[in-house]
């Protein structure tokens, strides 16, 4: 027979497990990608740019700027219901500074099965440019971009119901770089 | 000429710190102080106060900004601008700028937001800004960086003017640090 403390100890891991995988799937279900493992950049790195604007924030835009001005109209209906931006961007002396395996731990959350890689994307930048969009169901949680070329990282992360429209939308503002990405157009058919 | 300059500075320092819109580096404690003693430690500088930058006859701290679309408004709320200037010393970072951020970090971002932080090692240039609420508005605490001066402005904004600044978060900190240390008249 099991003593009592044996089967409160099993109780206790039980609902410790419980809460660890709770805690796990609520992050990875919130669209927010983990960056601060990519800090031991910045040593190696000749320029580093952090942008943090939270939900808070997001919310003081998407508020106070003006439903007249068309200008600010425009920001705010761009922004409406975001939940952050988020931007963390390397640029480097020479070529082989960062090397595939630094940004491993950006690209194993990427894996997660609730992000999927949105093929239709170009950029009219050298290099490579990735787009994510993370869903549950039809809602979209948010949106990851890991654009690298030899010499420069960035990874901008979108949190709330987010497309590509809005994300080019936003480019250059509210610290999100000109990615010159562009929406593949179906070709037209032939007669 | 440099005396009528001084003295034109001098005056215009004079009647911003009487109205109430600047105030030295006074009360201790604060993180403003916090910023302007971690960057002396690290940077083993001074920070100098504003009636001797007037006798040395830098320009006017003032809080007219221009935002969005060149219209002049204020950014801060009038008597809530606190700025320590280092001039003309040594902010070489020798390969240490990670270590100078993370000391920063830890000692402001119990109580304030990392909004934007560049770094270029290279140049050896870096902007902080900071943002917290305070009561209906923020507060925003920039400090700025370069390889011969730096300066730390903290200031109270209004919820819109924040928004705006946000547009454009990159050249957030210089409009604030600009506007903050430009003369209304230059």
């Amino acid at each position: 027979m099991k003593s009592l403390s044996q089967k409160s100890l099993r109780l206790g891991l039980l609902a410790v497990l419980v809460m660890l995988g709770v805690t796990a799937s609520t992050k990875a279900q919130t669209g927010r990608i983990e960056m601060g493992q990519l800090d031991f950049l910045a040593a190696k790195a000749s320029q580093t740019v952090d942008v943090n604007i939270d939900e808070r924030l997001m919310q003081l835009t998407a508020r106070f700027l003006s439903t007249r001005d068309p200008d600010e109209a425009k920001v705010r209906e761009i922004v409406n219901g975001l939940k952050g931006i988020y931007v963390k961007s390397f640029e480097f002396e020479h070529e082989g500074d960062y090397s595939p395996a630094d940004i491993e731990s950006i690209r194993s959350q990427l894996r997660n099965p609730a992000w999927s890689r949105i093929v239709n994307v170009n950029s009219k930048k050298d290099g490579s440019v990735e787009v994510y969009l993370m869903t549950t169901g039809a809602r979209v949680d948010g949106l990851a971009v890991l654009a690298t070329d030899p010499k420069e990282l960035t990874i901008v992360n979108i949190i709330g119901p987010v497309d590509l429209e809005k994300l080019t939308q936003l480019e250059g503002q509210f610290g999100v770089p000109d990615l010159g990405i562009e929406q593949s157009k179906p070709k037209p058919k032939k007669d | 000429m440099p005396t009528k300059r001084f003295a034109s500075t001098g005056l215009v320092l004079l009647l911003a710190m009487l109205s109430g819109v600047v105030s030295p580096v006074r009360a201790k404690g604060d993180d403003f102080n916090t910023a302007v003693r971690i960057i002396e430690q690290f940077y083993h500088v001074r920070h100098k106060s504003l009636p001797w930058m007037a006798r040395a006859g830098m320009k006017a701290a003032t809080t007219a900004a221009r935002i969005s679309g060149g219209q002049r408004k204020r950014i801060a709320e009038a008597g809530s601008v606190k700025i320590a200037f280092f001039e003309d010393q040594d902010f070489s970072s020798r390969g240490r700028i990670g270590i100078f951020k993370s000391s920063m970090n830890g000692a402001l971002m119990t109580s304030w937001s990392p909004l934007v932080q560049t770094l270029s090692s290279k140049d050896e240039e870096q902007t902080y800004i900071y943002v917290r609420e305070a009561n209906e508005k923020f507060q925003v605490l920039v400090v700025t960086i370069e390889r011969r001066e730096a300066v730390v402005v903290q200031a109270t904004v209004n919820p819109r003017t924040l928004a705006l600044l946000m547009q454009n978060p990159d050249e957030m900190g210089r409009e604030i640090t600009n506007d903050a240390t430009t003369n209304d008249n230059d």
